[in-house]
């Protein structure tokens, strides 16, 4: 029986090895050895160079430029969706009762599952600088309207505003889940002592919410890292209306690969994403494990 | 060394305008075309032009009645995209029996690669008579004096200008040097009560992604005489925009956004703005007339050549199949040049056939503004991309400082700044072409 | 003249009041913020329906004045939106299918099964987890091309076979919530391990592997970066590239483009609102850290 049984467990665990091996690892370890290589789509000649590529990424402005505008992006999309999603979250768990709690989830959440393309469209119309609602409504309220897709410092702060419209529900839905798991014994505790709404979430909700916060921090700042379809679309190459490009870490990998045909130059742009991603990963941990002990 | 050689990307087109030496390639093309597969054949043509549809379609069309067991697929897309499947597409074999539009700038690094076979004979007759291409296009589908594409059309630049608008500020003529350009600029821009541009004079092109921005500097460069890159007399390239010619252009384009502000990067630009009548005038290829005619019928405009010389930009077709297929293939890509589909083209299109001794004046004399095509003054010069592999890189590279300069309103009247900031982009491009072991002397 | 009692109602009348009062500003302020959320999705159906003037006209408006439904026509006429809708449709079918199947099977064997090289492969699947998809894709790239496989569903689907993280949930619900002595015992009965995933496993999983259905359908349904590589035909693209692409001509039609995206946006929205239950509870899933 015992053989059986393992038996079973290695042919139905097989499949799944196997194609993990294929789509997974070996192209990650793929991404590492390209990096190290001079590795262009068309040359015959593909030779190992070292560290040849990180070094001209140091020097290279448009990846540094993309590393700044990505890094500016993720952050910025964590500062502005965090505490809006705790708040709002607080405020949807207040109301738990009300009608019209699945309106308030439901419509939160749909920029979040919406396809990004269509999404980043409305914004584009919304940001448009001649025919767009945002500068209509300013010039109503008497400022002067701004060109929110050409300056270099508005088109960053528009893909912040989309990509967190999207990241909003995510992490709104995380932090519901978390209240709902929070013991209302400590509330009521605090009632008797005389606390406020507002003093109980900044004294019991939030501390006590904050594993949460830190696992909805790292998947917003990861997807934050990988920012691309937005900058894509809000840019896009139309002629007749442009916008200005831009550039972020996912797009000047895919324009070194696919335009420059610089794939070795692009796999170490991929590799300084993952050491990243990484970081920020086992920062989190640390930041856990601490919580842990206290 | 300040002798430098005349620079050689400057190739003086001469267009042949005989109406000679149509019989012998009818002959020919029709010749091939007997030949066909008895079997039913597909054979796909990507595009990067999605206007060149139609055409492509028009052409399978007329071949259909030849040979009905042949289906054309047509897959245009936009350029950047096209570009990419086709690297993809060529190194993975896996593209089967394909017509593939090409520039002949691009398609170098693909030859250089054996990546694309050559012509068949009969083709390679075809092209090189000069009866049917000129010297300058045979060469340009060519590789080490090897024939691997069939010329089709090019990109020519000139100006198109609103004449409405012209005669509204009291202009009769088209701009006729660089200066008059920015003189003219400052006239047509229509303002609103804050001063503000609602209309732009001259639209240039400021943002966007990719290299466009790039090539559209390098034209107005080449009307001070100057070039993104120039080639070294050791067959080899290097930046030659760090210089005087580098400095005006940048400070036209600087004056119009930020002094006379006639122009900023947020307006509608390109044909689109011509179309609704938000900008005055704007320099762009021939197929502006073909979208004006199909989007604003009843717009009042009309075209002329550039102060100095313009861009032209030869596009070929090239083929990569097997056996029969790419006997089919290249049937295709002959018939694309019959006259009949070239006057189509022309006609419904707009972009400029290669072909020499064809009868165009049907088209051209309804549709006048494609004179400043056509009838350029006599020593109108011009230039085209240099066939190296990093070219794009160069061009993208350079779009994304020039980007940042269009912007930066304290470069307008700081010459050593304007100068500093060209010194570091050709920099750069030096440095890429230093990388491909480009960089020349 | 008010009596004590009379008093203490009044306050608890007040407290009631200003208790309600509360809660209506709170509800206030959520309904307002969320029409502000869906605010630009309502812009761009109702930009669908606008004359081409219309949308040129300053001030824009909200409502349109004269709706048409030529912008409808036109995109239909001219792209083969549904074939593109029906590509994304397959794509993240199979690719939900595909998940579905190598978590449900991995998840029971890596959470009831102990053996030292199972928790190396965990370990490798939970690091291999946080690499971003962007990182590996261009190699992957490569490996489709060698498979021929571009331009295809199968194509799209080898990035999306997998899902590191529904293999993590899978093993988490069944170390939970299938006790050891349940299997134990249909073993001693005499049942077939198949017939204990099939029976027993599975059934127990159907509320974890609903929601990581929804969750993987809408990964790959959103999938961007991928298909803009991997499917690069007309008829091959899905919805997302389709419609990206759409707007890189030499001119862009707001108007039909907002059509499109509108057409794009019913699937969407009609899954999500039909199945909110099973996401939120999917979506919630993800946060369950043990």
């Amino acid at each position: 029986m015992q053989r059986k049984k393992w038996i079973f467990a290695t042919l139905a665990i097989l499949p799944t090895l196997v194609i993990f091996a294929y789509v997974r690892i070996y192209p990650i370890g793929d991404t590492l050895r390209l990096s190290l290589h001079k590795w262009d789509i068309l040359s015959k000649n593909k030779p190992f160079i070292g560290l040849a590529n990180f070094e001209e990424l140091m020097g290279d402005p448009l990846f540094l430029d993309a590393f700044v505008n990505t890094t500016v992006i993720a952050f910025g999309v964590l500062f502005i969706t965090i505490p809006l999603a705790l708040v709002l979250a607080a405020l949807i768990h207040h109301r738990t009762r009300s009608h019209f709690v699945g309106f308030y989830e439901t419509s939160i959440f749909i920029p979040h599952i919406v396809s990004l393309v269509p999404a980043a469209m409305a914004w584009k119309w919304i940001f448009d600088a001649r025919l767009g609602p945002l500068n209509a409504l300013l010039t109503t309220f008497g400022f002067s309207p701004k060109a929110w897709l050409f300056d270099p410092v508005l088109s960053v702060i528009c893909i912040i505003v989309l990509c967190s419209w999207q990241a909003l529900g995510y992490a709104v839905m995380i932090y519901l889940v978390g209240f709902k798991s929070l013991p209302t014994s400590l509330y009521e505790a605090a009632k008797l002592d005389g606390a406020s709404g507002p003093q109980s979430f900044w004294r019991i909700s939030v501390p006590l919410l904050k594993p949460i916060t830190l696992y909805v921090s790292v998947v917003t700042l990861v997807s934050g890292f990988n920012v691309y379809a937005q900058a894509f679309v809000l840019a896009s190459d139309s002629q007749g209306a442009p916008g200005r490009q831009v550039r972020v870490l996912v797009l000047d990998m895919l324009e070194n690969s696919f335009r420059n045909y610089r794939v070795g130059y692009a796999a170490s742009e991929a590799v300084v994403l993952l050491a990243i991603v990484l970081v920020l990963t086992l920062i989190q941990f640390r930041l856990l494990r601490e919580k842990g002990r206290a | 060394m300040i002798s430098a050689p005349k620079v050689r990307t400057h190739t003086t087109i001469r267009l042949h305008r005989r109406r000679a030496a149509l019989f012998g390639s009818i002959v020919t093309a029709v010749g091939l075309l007997v030949n066909l597969p008895a079997f039913a054949q597909t054979i796909t043509v990507w595009s990067g032009y999605p206007e060149m549809a139609p055409f492509y379609e028009h052409v399978a069309q007329g071949l259909k009645a030849k040979n009905p067991n042949l289906t054309v697929k047509v897959e245009a897309i936009a350029l950047r995209e096209h570009e990419k499947r086709i690297a993809l597409g060529l190194t993975s074999g896996s593209a089967g029996a394909t017509v593939i539009e090409l520039q002949g700038s691009t398609v170098r690094r693909y030859l250089e690669n054996d990546l694309l076979p050559k012509a068949p004979d009969a083709v390679a007759t075809f092209v090189k008579n000069p009866a049917n291409f000129g010297e300058f296009f045979s060469s340009n589908a060519s590789y080490n004096g090897t024939v691997y594409g069939i010329p089709l059309f090019r990109g020519q630049a000139a100006l198109f200008y609103n004449t409405d608008m012209f005669k509204a500020a009291g202009l009769s003529a088209p701009p006729k040097t660089v200066d008059e350009y920015t003189q003219y600029a400052e006239k047509l821009t229509k303002r609103d009560a804050t001063g503000n541009a609602t209309v732009s004079g001259w639209s240039l092109r400021l943002s966007g992604g990719g290299q466009g921005i790039a090539e559209k500097f390098w034209i107005n460069l080449f009307q001070f005489g100057g070039s993104v890159l120039e080639q070294t007399p050791d067959g080899k390239w290097r930046a030659n925009y760090a210089n005087e010619a580098g400095r005006a252009t940048l400070k036209q384009y600087l004056q119009n956004v930020h002094v006379l502000k006639t122009v900023t990067p947020e307006m509608p630009a390109d044909a689109e703005a011509l179309e609704r009548g938000q900008t005055a005038m704007f320099i762009r290829e021939s197929w502006v007339i073909g979208d004006i005619a199909s989007k604003a019928p009843n717009l009042n405009y009309a075209t002329a050549p550039l102060p100095r010389g313009s861009i032209a930009l030869p596009t070929n077709l090239y083929v990569k199949a097997n056996g029969d297929a790419a006997k089919a293939a290249w049937e295709f890509a002959l018939a694309t040049n019959e006259p009949e589909n070239l006057v189509w083209l022309l006609k419904n299109v707009g972009w400029l056939p290669n072909r020499t001794g064809v009868d165009f004046s049907s088209v051209t004399k309804a549709a006048p503004a494609f004179a400043a095509f056509v009838d350029y003054p006599k020593d109108y010069k011009f230039f085209t991309l240099p066939s190296i592999a990093p070219i794009e890189e160069v061009l993208t590279r350079l779009a994304a400082h020039l980007t940042n300069a269009f912007r930066n309103s304290a470069l307008a009247k700081d010459d050593a700044a304007i100068d500093a900031f060209l010194k570091t982009a050709a920099d750069e491009t030096n440095q890429i072409l230093r990388r491909e072991d480009l960089l020349g002397k | 003249m008010s009596t004590v009692t009379d008093r203490t109602r009044a306050l608890g009348m007040a407290r009631i009041r200003r208790r309600s009062f509360v809660d209506l500003s709170i509800d206030v302020v959520l309904t307002l913020f969320c029409l502000l959320m869906i605010l630009p999705l309502v812009l761009l159906v109702s930009n669908a329906f606008k004359t081409p003037q219309e949308m040129l006209a300053w001030p824009p408006t909200v409502i349109p004045d004269v709706p048409t439904l030529s912008n409808f026509k036109a995109v239909l006429a001219d792209t083969p939106l549904l074939r593109w809708v029906a590509n994304s449709l397959s794509f993240a079918l199979l690719s939900t299918l595909c998940i579905l199947m190598t978590s449900a099977i991995t998840g029971y064997i890596l959470g009831k099964f102990r053996h030292r090289l199972l928790s190396v492969f965990f370990a490798i699947i939970l690091a291999t987890a946080i690499v971003p998809f962007e990182v590996y894709m261009i190699p992957l790239y490569f490996q489709a091309q060698s498979l021929g496989v571009l331009n295809s569903t199968w194509g799209l689907l080898l990035g999306y076979l997998v899902m590191s993280f529904g293999i993590f949930l899978v093993r988490q619900n069944v170390i939970h919530s299938i006790p050891d002595e349940l299997l134990e015992a249909a073993r001693i009965d005499g049942a077939g391990e198949l017939w204990i995933f099939w029976r027993i496993v599975l059934p127990l999983l159907r509320g974890t592997l609903g929601a990581l259905g929804i969750l993987a359908f809408f990964q790959a349904w959103t999938s961007f970066a991928w298909p803009l590589i991997v499917a690069t035909t007309r008829e091959t693209y899905t919805i997302e590239v389709g419609l990206a692409l759409f707007q890189t001509g030499f001119t862009v039609d707001l108007g039909r483009l907002s059509a499109a995206s509108a057409v794009v946006l019913i699937p969407s929205v009609t899954l999500f609102v039909l199945l909110r239950r099973n996401f939120v509870q999917g979506v919630a899933s993800t946060g369950l850290k043990e």
